[in-house]
C-alpha cells in the first residue's frame, strides 16, 4: 500500500460515490432541470433567433450550474455525517484525504456525464446548420464548463462537510460559488490593481477565455488551485472530527 | 495486545474520558459496562482512532495509536454504536466495498472472505437485498460481518445487541461466542447480563473513569454482598417504614411501588442476613398482612450506586478499584 495515498481505496470510494449518485433521484431531477433550462435557451436561440451557434450554452450554463453543482454535492459528506456512516468509514484503514478525493472523483465522473451531454447540442448544430461549427471553441466551452463545475464541486464538497443538514450545505455551497462567480462580474466596479485582482479571482473570466477557444495555462492553474484549495479545506474540516 | 495509559478526552469543559488505564491480553473478551454517557463509546472511538486523545497513550498490537493509527486500523474491526449502514446498497456489494477499503484488493481473496462471513453471520437468506430492506437483527449481522471481513486481530463492538428483540439478542450473542475463539474482543453494553454471558472480564466505566475491573463472577460476588427485598405490608406507611428500618442488619429502606402498584419498601441488608423471618414475625406481631415479599434484582445503575458508595465509605473514591 502506498505510504501516502492508496489509489485503489480512492477508486473504490469514487465508484461507490458515483453509483450512489446515479441511483439517487436527486441526480435525475437536477439533470432534468439542467438540460431543460440549457436546452430551452439553446432552442430559443436556434429556432426563434435563427442563430446556429452553441455560444448561448456557454453563457447560460454557468448560471444554472451555480445551483446544480451545490445540489449534486450537498449530500456527499453531510449524508455520511447525518447517518453516522462517516464514523465507520473513518475507522477503516482510509485516510481523510482518500475519503475526500474518492468523493470528489465520484462527483467528477457524474459531472463528466452531465457536461459531456451538452455535446449533443454541438452535434445538433453541426447537422442542422449550413455554417461550419467551430469545434475548437465548442470543445473549449465544454472543457471550461467541466473545470468550472469541478471547481464548484470542490466548494460544494467543502460545504457538505460543514453541516449534517443537506439544505444548509446547499445554501453554503451556493454562497461559496456566488462569491467566486460575482467577484469577477463586478470587477468593473474597481479600478487599477483591484480590478485586475477581482478579474483574475473571478471564475467567469477564466471560463470566458476557454470559451473563446483560447487555451491558457493560467486558466488551468486557476481552476486546479481552486479545486485543491477547497479539497484541502474539506480534509482539514474532517480532521477536526467535530460534527 | 492492548495497553492504555491515562487516556483522556475532553469536549469543551466536559471530560468524557478521564485518565483511563487498562491492559487487555491477547484473546480476552472484555465488556465495557456503564450507563449512557459514561464514556464507553468515547473510549472505543479513541481506541479505533476515530477521535484523537487529548492526553495519555494507547498501544494496540504493539503499535502506537497516535502515530500508527492506520496500521492498527488494518488489523482492527469495529461495529459502531447504532450500527450505521448505507441504505441503498446490496449486502454482498457492501461487504465487497468494505473489503476493498480494508485492503482486500485481490478479487478472489475478497470473494472467499465475503463467502466466509456471509456463512459465519448467517446472511445467506438476505443476499441480493439492499441494507435498507433488512430487519434490525440482519442489519446487526451485516455490521458484524463488515467488522470481521478482513479477519482482524482485535474486534471492538459498541452495544452490539442494542435495540434487538430477545431472539435477535441470542443470535448475536451466539455469533460473538463464535468470534471470541480467535480474537481479542471489546464490547460495550449497559446490560449486565450481556457481560455475564459473554465476557471474561468487565470494566465498569462511570463519568469517564474506570470504577471497577474484574471478572463477571467477581462483579456478581460483589453484588451478592447485598440482599434486597421488596416488602409490602398492609399497615400505616410511616410505621411500617420505621419498623422495617429497625430490623436487625438493615442498611437502608427505600419507598417503592410494586408490580401491582402496591406501596412498599425495598429493604437492603447484608447478604448473610436473611430478613424474611424477621419480616414475617414483624407482620404477625403488628397484624400487618403481607401483600408482597420478593427478592429484588439489582439493575446496573444500582450496581453502580453500590460500588461507588462502597468506595466512598472506604475513602478511595475516584480510584481504580478491582471489584474482587
Amino acid at each position: 500500500m502506498s505510504r501516502y495515498l492508496d489509489r485503489r481505496v480512492v477508486w473504490a470510494l469514487a465508484q461507490r460515490t458515483f453509483r450512489h449518485s446515479v441511483e439517487s433521484p436527486i441526480a435525475y431531477v437536477v439533470g432534468l432541470f439542467f438540460y431543460g433550462f440549457v436546452g430551452g435557451i439553446f432552442a430559443l436561440n436556434f429556432f426563434v433567433n435563427n442563430e446556429a451557434t452553441t455560444s448561448a450554452i456557454g453563457m447560460v450554463a454557468p448560471w444554472v450550474l451555480w445551483f446544480v453543482i451545490p445540489a449534486l454535492t450537498m449530500g456527499l459528506i453531510s449524508d455520511e455525517l447525518r447517518s453516522g456512516t462517516f464514523e465507520q468509514l473513518s475507522t477503516l484503514p482510509v485516510r481523510d484525504w482518500e475519503i475526500v478525493l474518492g468523493k470528489f472523483l465520484g462527483f467528477a465522473m457524474l459531472t463528466a456525464i452531465l457536461i459531456g451531454g451538452l455535446a449533443f447540442f454541438s452535434i445538433l448544430v453541426s447537422f442542422l446548420s449550413p455554417q461550419r461549427l467551430d469545434w475548437g471553441g465548442n470543445l473549449g466551452v465544454l472543457v471550461g464548463l467541466y473545470l468550472f463545475s469541478l471547481s464548484y464541486g470542490a466548494m460544494g464538497l467543502f460545504a457538505s462537510s460543514l453541516a449534517k443538514n443537506q439544505v444548509v450545505c446547499l445554501i453554503l455551497g451556493m454562497i461559496f460559488c456566488t462569491a467566486f462567480f460575482f467577484i469577477g462580474q463586478f470587477y468593473s466596479v474597481f479600478s487599477g490593481t483591484a480590478a485586475r485582482v477581482a478579474d483574475s479571482l473571478g471564475i467567469t473570466s477564466h471560463l470566458d477565455t476557454m470559451g473563446r477557444g483560447v487555451w491558457d495555462v493560467r486558466d488551468l492553474v486557476y481552476f486546479l488551485s481552486l479545486i485543491t484549495f477547497f479539497l484541502y479545506l474539506s480534509v482539514q474540516r474532517l480532521l477536526t472530527r467535530r460534527f | 495486545m492492548i495497553s492504555v495509559s491515562h487516556l483522556t478526552k475532553r469536549f469543551g469543559a466536559t471530560v468524557a474520558v478521564d485518565g483511563v488505564s487498562f491492559e487487555i491480553p491477547e484473546g480476552q473478551v472484555v465488556g465495557f459496562l456503564g450507563p449512557n454517557g459514561a464514556g464507553k463509546t468515547t473510549t472505543m472511538r479513541l481506541l479505533t482512532g476515530y477521535l484523537p486523545a487529548d492526553d495519555g497513550e494507547a498501544h494496540l498490537l504493539g503499535l502506537d495509536l497516535a502515530t500508527q493509527s492506520l496500521d492498527i486500523r488494518r488489523r482492527l474491526g469495529y461495529l459502531p454504536e447504532n450500527n450505521p449502514l448505507p441504505e441503498d446498497i446490496e449486502v454482498t456489494d457492501y461487504l465487497h466495498f468494505i473489503g476493498r477499503l480494508r485492503g482486500l484488493h485481490d478479487e478472489s481473496d475478497r470473494m472467499a472472505r465475503v463467502k466466509t462471513v456471509l456463512k459465519l453471520c448467517s446472511l445467506g437468506s438476505v443476499v441480493g437485498k439492499r441494507l435498507g430492506e433488512l430487519s434490525k437483527g440482519f442489519r446487526q449481522r451485516v455490521g458484524l460481518a463488515q467488522a470481521i471481513i478482513h479477519d482482524p486481530d482485535i474486534l471492538i463492538l459498541d452495544e452490539p445487541t442494542s435495540g434487538l428483540d430477545p431472539n435477535q439478542v441470542q443470535e448475536v450473542r451466539g455469533l460473538i461466542q463464535n468470534l471470541r475463539k480467535h480474537k481479542t474482543l471489546i464490547l460495550s453494553t449497559h446490560i449486565l447480563s450481556e457481560v455475564q454471558h459473554t465476557c471474561d472480564r468487565v470494566l465498569i466505566i462511570n463519568r469517564g473513569r474506570i470504577v471497577a475491573d474484574g471478572s463477571p463472577d467477581d462483579l456478581a460476588g460483589s453484588i451478592q454482598n447485598l440482599n434486597r427485598l421488596f416488602i409490602s405490608l398492609k399497615g400505616p406507611k410511616d410505621d411500617v417504614e420505621k419498623a422495617l428500618a429497625g430490623l436487625p442488619g438493615v442498611r437502608r429502606v427505600l419507598a417503592q411501588h410494586g408490580a401491582f402498584d402496591e406501596e412498599g419498601f425495598v429493604v437492603e441488608s447484608d447478604a448473610t442476613n436473611d430478613l424474611r423471618e424477621s419480616v414475617f414475625k414483624l407482620a404477625t406481631r403488628q397484624d400487618w398482612p403481607i401483600l408482597a415479599l420478593q427478592q429484588k434484582r439489582l439493575s446496573l445503575e444500582e450496581v453502580f450506586q453500590v460500588l461507588t458508595q462502597a468506595k466512598k465509605t472506604n475513602g478511595v473514591e475516584e480510584q481504580h478499584v478491582p471489584v474482587s
